[in-house]
């Protein structure tokens, strides 16, 4: 059975830094476009729900047909990790925000990476392929 | 599905709004606003009038005090609903035809085709026509043709408004009057209400059955819709109660839930207080059991042709809709997602695009822009698949709705006051912009996004045969995201453009800028012949204000006020063409074509140049701009008019500016001036510039050319300067002055030339005369030279930086300007008098040399008429006592140098020694006689004895007083070949040489002695070598006393053979004598000369030296100073040179 997971961090200026077609779907480009774009409006929701929970995890805060928003909003400089997927895993997609998480502020660690800019380490990229096949 | 509908729509009567005869669109588009303006509602208590109640009224409960009807007007129609049983609100209750009699002459035509327009609304129960701006003709024509035709009288907007208001009154009674006669019928039990949910195709006697319950309920509910329609909610809720008590009964979910949302809307009707809490969740409760009602009347054996899901949908919007409020946010959200959820089980497309654009429409509505944006995108898509143009207009105006929430819209979208008060805030703040302004700016950029919007765009926009459109899509995705796109996609993209603009008429205009990247980068120096400097009418001199000339906007000599004004100020003249450099980017992969560029100034009083500039892929390229300025006043540079791929477009230079902080910040891409290879500029801020009026120009070259002048040091020359008025203003006030480093190298200039010339008129021309001496190379520039002489260009460095400036101030009239207080402002032409200076003759040491060389006696006191001569004798001390100063002299240039030395004398003429020639490469020795010198006395002030450190110091004030004197009457010239000529610095040298041996030089001994042969008788011994051997030669020797007091000595002469032997005292003595020689005591009175006579009488011919000596009696501390004693007991002891004399043999 194949999964849809699209998975971004969207920086403080809701700019997206990176960007992970973490799926087991065929890769087709339009599709990967319509992720975006619920992501994108998702945001909307997020902006707002974001300030009602003290939790980090925002599960299924949105969806459009069978696909399914959940959001990790981080302490720092109010960062979200967003997935979308089709799967209703909740624990694993909490576990992999988490993972995620933590190889984030190990960027933001990086002396040479100026915050809100795009993260471009393949490392990092690895690893999140990685988390997602573990936990998605 | 329906659009735009609310939980009132059921309470709305619908009237079809049609266009009779031949009426212009537009006009019936403002017809049918007037009327939608006004009369969506009709007070019941106005209608009274045109009411009659012929039976009684079903409607007990009317409110005709309160109670309106509301109406809702549909434009040109629509085709009859399936479901106008369902929900009476459906219906199309009345007709109103528009026409506009001056178009269509003949009413009657008029009246049978609104007849045939009505008889598509087989539901109306009211037609009319309104006939708008009849001619006195058919006002005239009285004719009856029922009351369905009514005319509007030509009138003012008012007058026909209420005259439209009157007949809207009428219709709406009218239609009361048709609604109590339909309820009437309908409650003696005649009609027939069927959906399209109750199968049609064959009934079978238990559905007959099921019907027949049915239809009560039925009937009841419509009763009740009539009865909302009427206005009177509370008939409405009575009916209601009954359908819902019926249909529940029969199972008949679909109309239960209709009589619900029937009840919800009587609810709020009745209330009208929408924002009671109370009511809210009464709604909201009523309202989810509607949606659940809805969703259980869905049936499997009809779900392939129509299904209840759209009223469900509908309910959901109606909530939504009447819930849409930022504190009740989520569960709208909530709603609305379930709504969106239901769009996949929609048959019909048209529904989802109705669902869509609702969806979309409420989530603006609650602010969540990113929300309605997607749906809308989603609306577009819908819209995209129809493949005609149609769609593509609609899908393009939707897309471009979106564009603000994706960051993409075209600047014409925006408000144009806010671009302005954008680059009036940069300018206020200097051109720097704080950082979360910039990351502002760049907020919410998702490129992604951002490229398949522009991209869907695009393809609407050239499907729906929008080339503008089309243009600015292409434009801004090729600007924004062209390191995404490949260079294919880039070429695509200028093709699309390029294809765009083919079909725009040339010359269009469009907001969004495509490429190039442009950005400000500098502004050319200003020429130094150019400066303008601001003029102190107060003052005589008023250039002495102003700020230090030179190439540099800003000197660290100018002080205070200049400086604190961060902001460079820029003035330009009128009519003297200026220029703008500006730096152009092409990031892509094509060669990019701008077939012109100019500078886009807003405020009107500058002429721009265009150029056109071709630029290869992936490359930058600085260009000048230039224009002239026209009118006197502030001159604005946003930016440039840039005419590139057939459009023009402004390109702003703070877009670039702000792009490249972005990029800086990490927020945008990439950089596309540094991606084509331009280095980091600081961004520059375009100065505050200001045109005044035309000025005189000043243009200066030297004649001979503007070359640098080589010079060897120490070389004088003389330059021309040609200045002419290159203005169109004459030049009235004219000052010369010097400025820069080296200035004492110009000895001369002359002022008088310039002056006597003014006014210079326009064209006119003027020559000064410079005479330069150039300076000497310090020791830094012989370390420059030594270093730069293993590299290529040895001289080049030294010209600029140290030669001196000649500025000329200069301005027009004085009274030319009225606005005397402002720009009256002279200009400053700086030219530089280039001076390269080589090294020339080198001065390697000066040292001091003196020598003796003894006279000949007969030689001697002959006066100083002998003044041509290279050596001569010191009339005080009678030898030939010489100093000389050694000056060592090489040359390292190539050229040969001739040396000549020049003493000034006393009585203001020179005397020139003859020249001495130095070959290159070789060194040379000069000698200058220091003689001339002496000072007459010895004086005691002189030599006084050092009392302390003062006169110490007054001392040796005095003696460099008296050094540099001396000196200053030497002076040493150089001639090389044909033209040059020059001077040696040899001062220093000079200075050091002689200070330890000053006090030889220049003072006298405190007594001097000299011999001389008494004439005898006829004088004859008076000549050289006159004296003979075995003769008796008297003699006489003179003593000078130089000092001021009176000396006593014992005097005593010796005379030596060639062998140094004394031939007086001794065994051997070869001269007799006669006459004291020695132990003769005398007083020398001061400053004067005592005579001793003697005679000699030499036995011997050859040559023998005369010597004098004396010791001093009592010396005083002047002759101790002089002398070289050391002790002060010791005697001091004078002694004279020695004479030659020369003793022939006698004739024999």
């Amino acid at each position: 059975m194949t999964s849809t997971a699209c998975f971004m961090i969207v920086s403080r200026n809701d700019i997206p830094i990176y960007e992970a077609e973490v799926g087991t779907a065929p890769k087709k480009e339009e599709a990967a476009h319509q992720h975006q774009f619920i992501l994108h409006a998702a945001l909307d929701v997020v902006q707002d729900l974001a300030w009602t929970t003290s939790a980090m995890f925002l599960k299924s805060v949105d969806r459009f047909n069978d696909l399914v928003v959940s959001v990790y909003v981080t302490a720092v400089s109010h960062t979200r990790l967003m997935l979308l997927h089709d799967s209703r895993n909740d624990d694993g997609i909490k576990s992999f925000f988490q993972e995620v998480h933590e190889l984030y502020i190990k960027i933001l660690l990086n002396p040479l990476y100026l915050p809100g800019s795009r993260v471009t380490s393949s490392h990092f990229d690895t690893k999140v392929r990685g988390l997602a096949r573990r936990y998605l | 599905m329906e659009p735009d509908v609310s939980i009132d729509t059921s309470s709305m009567i619908r009237i079809a709004v049609v266009p009779v005869g031949d009426i212009p669109l537009h006009i019936f588009r403002d017809y049918a606003g007037m009327l939608a303006r006004h009369h969506h509602d009709i007070q019941l208590s106005a209608i009274t009038s045109f009411y009659t109640e012929h039976q009684k009224s079903p409607f007990s409960q009317q409110p005709w005090d309160s109670g309106s009807l509301s109406f809702k007007f549909i434009l040109g129609g629509s085709p009859p609903s399936p479901w106008e049983d369902f929900q009476s609100n459906r219906k199309i209750h009345g007709v109103i035809g528009i026409c506009h009699c001056p178009s269509s002459p003949d009413l009657d035509t008029v009246v049978h085709q609104f007849a045939a327009a009505c008889k598509g609304y087989s539901s109306s129960l009211v037609q009319r026509c309104f006939a708008f701006s009849p001619g006195d003709a058919q006002l005239a024509d009285r004719n009856d043709r029922g009351n369905k035709l009514i005319l509007f009288p030509p009138a003012d907007q008012r007058t026909q408004e209420i005259h439209l208001q009157t007949m809207m009154q009428d219709i709406a009674a009218s239609l009361l009057m048709e609604f109590e006669k339909w309820v009437l019928q309908a409650e003696s039990g005649g009609t027939i209400l069927k959906t399209p949910l109750d199968s049609q195709a064959s009934l079978s006697s238990e559905e007959v059955i099921k019907a027949k319950k049915r239809r009560l309920g039925r009937a009841q509910k419509t009763i009740g819709d009539y009865c909302l329609l009427a206005g009177s909610p509370v008939d409405a809720n009575a009916h209601y109660s009954t359908a819902l008590e019926l249909a529940r009964l029969t199972g008949d979910y679909f109309w239960y839930a209709g009589a619900l949302e029937g009840g919800v809307c009587a609810l709020l009707m009745d209330k009208a207080v929408h924002k009671d809490p109370i009511i809210e969740e009464e709604v909201k409760y009523r309202y989810n059991s509607v949606i659940v009602h809805y969703r259980k009347s869905f049936t499997q054996d009809n779900a392939q042709r129509v299904s209840p899901l759209s009223f469900e949908l509908e309910a959901t919007l109606k909530l939504a809709r009447f819930l849409c409020r930022p504190e009740l946010a989520k569960e709208v959200v909530e709603l609305l997602t379930a709504a969106a959820d239901g769009a996949k089980s929609l048959i019909d497309a048209s529904d989802r695009l109705i669902l869509y654009i609702e969806i979309a429409r409420l989530y603006g509505t609650l602010g969540y822009h990113r929300k309605a944006a997607f749906f809308s995108r989603q609306v577009a898509q819908l819209y995209l698949q129809q493949e005609n143009s149609l769609a593509a207009i609609s899908a393009m105006q939707v897309l471009a709705l979106t564009t603000k929430a994706y960051r993409v819209q075209s600047r014409a979208s925006i408000p144009k006051y806010s671009v302005f008060n954008d680059v009036g805030s940069s300018l206020v703040d200097g051109g720097k912009l704080h950082h979360h302004l910039v990351v502002s700016l760049f907020e919410s950029q998702w490129s992604t996004l951002q490229m398949v919007v522009l991209k869907e765009i695009l393809l609407s926009a050239v499907r729906a045969g929008d080339p503008l459109a089309a243009w600015s899509a292409a434009a801004r995705l090729l600007r924004s995201y062209y390191p995404l796109i490949t260079p294919s996609g880039q070429n695509g993209l200028a093709s699309a453009l390029y294809n765009s603009a083919e079909r725009l008429p040339s010359g269009t205009h469009c907001a969004d800028p495509a490429l190039p990247f442009v950005r400000f980068h500098s502004l050319p120096l200003h020429p130094s012949q150019m400066d303008i400097i601001k003029r102190d009418p107060g003052r005589e001199d008023w250039w002495a204000g102003s700020a230090p000339s030179g190439p540099f906007i800003y000197t660290p000599f100018s002080k205070g006020d200049s400086i604190n004004n961060s902001k460079q100020e820029l003035v330009w003249v009128v009519g003297e063409p200026v220029q703008v450099l500006v730096e152009l980017a092409n990031p892509c992969g094509f060669d990019l074509l701008v077939n012109s560029i100019y500078l886009s100034v807003h405020s009107g009083n500058f002429d721009a140049f265009p150029i056109s500039v071709t630029l290869p892929p992936n490359s930058s390229k600085v260009i000048s701009l230039s224009g002239i300025p026209t009118k006197v006043g502030p001159v604005n540079i946003p930016g440039c008019l840039v005419h590139c791929f057939g459009v023009i477009t402004e390109h702003f230079f703070k877009d670039v500016d702000n792009l490249l902080l972005g990029a800086a910040q990490g927020l945008v891409i990439s950089d596309p001036f540094r991606c084509c290879g331009s280095g980091k500029l600081k961004t520059t801020a375009v100065p505050n510039i200001t045109v005044v009026p035309s000025l005189p120009l000043l243009v200066s070259h030297v004649v001979g050319g503007d070359g640098a002048i080589i010079l060897y040091e120490g070389e004088i020359r003389e330059l021309w300067i040609s200045v002419a008025n290159a203005g169109t203003v004459a030049v009235e006030q004219a000052h010369i002055s010097l400025s820069g480093k080296n200035q004492d190298s110009v000895i001369s200039v002359d002022y008088d030339a310039l002056k006597s010339a003014l006014p210079l008129k326009p064209g006119a021309e003027v020559t000064i005369p410079v005479t330069l001496k150039a300076w000497q190379l310090g020791l830094v520039d012989h370390d420059v030279i030594a270093s730069k002489s293993t590299s290529v260009n040895v001289t080049r460095p030294l010209k600029d930086a140290s030669s001196p400036m000649l500025l000329i101030h200069y301005a027009g009239p004085a009274d030319n300007h009225e606005e005397v207080a402002e720009s009256v402002s002279g200009r400053c032409l700086a030219t530089p008098l280039k001076v390269c200076v080589l090294q020339g003759l080198s001065f390697v040491k000066a040292r001091l040399l003196s020598m003796e060389i003894p006279a000949h006696v007969g030689e001697i006191s002959l006066g100083n008429d002998c003044a041509d001569s290279l050596v001569k004798i010191d009339p005080y001390r009678g030898s030939w006592g010489l100093r000389f100063l050694e000056l060592e002299l090489s040359n390292p240039t190539d050229v040969v140098f001739e040396v000549g030395v020049s003493v000034q004398l006393e009585s203001d003429s020179e005397f020139d020694y003859p020249k001495t020639r130095i070959d290159r490469d070789y060194s040379a020795r000069v000698l200058i006689p220091l003689e001339h010198f002496k000072l007459p006395v010895v004086d005691a002030s002189f030599l006084a004895p050092s009392n302390g450190k003062t006169s110490e110091k007054k001392k040796k004030a005095e003696v460099n007083a008296y050094v540099r004197k001396l000196i200053s009457k030497i002076k040493v010239r150089w001639v090389s070949g044909r033209n040059s000529s020059g001077e040696l610095h040899i001062k220093d040298a000079t200075q050091a040489a002689l200070e330890t041996s000053i006090m030889d030089v220049l003072l006298p001994d405190p007594l001097t002695f000299s011999f001389r042969l008494v004439p005898k008788g006829d004088g004859d011994g008076g000549g050289g070598g006159g004296v003979l051997a075995h003769d008796m030669t008297p003699m006489e020797v003179l003593v000078r006393n130089n000092t001021k007091d009176s000396i006593s000595m014992d005097l005593s002469i010796t005379c030596r053979d060639v062998a140094g032997e004394n031939c007086i005292e001794g065994t051997t003595s070869s001269v007799l004598w006669s006459g004291a020689l020695s132990g003769m005591k005398v007083d020398v009175p001061p400053l004067e000369e005592i005579k001793h006579s003697f005679c000699l009488y030499f036995l011997v011919p050859g040559e023998y030296t005369l010597l004098a000596a004396a010791v001093i009696d009592d010396p005083n501390e002047i002759l101790r100073a002089r002398a070289p004693s050391s002790s002060l007991d010791e005697p001091i002891f004078c002694r004279g040179p020695p004479y030659h004399v020369r003793v022939n043999g006698s004739v024999c």
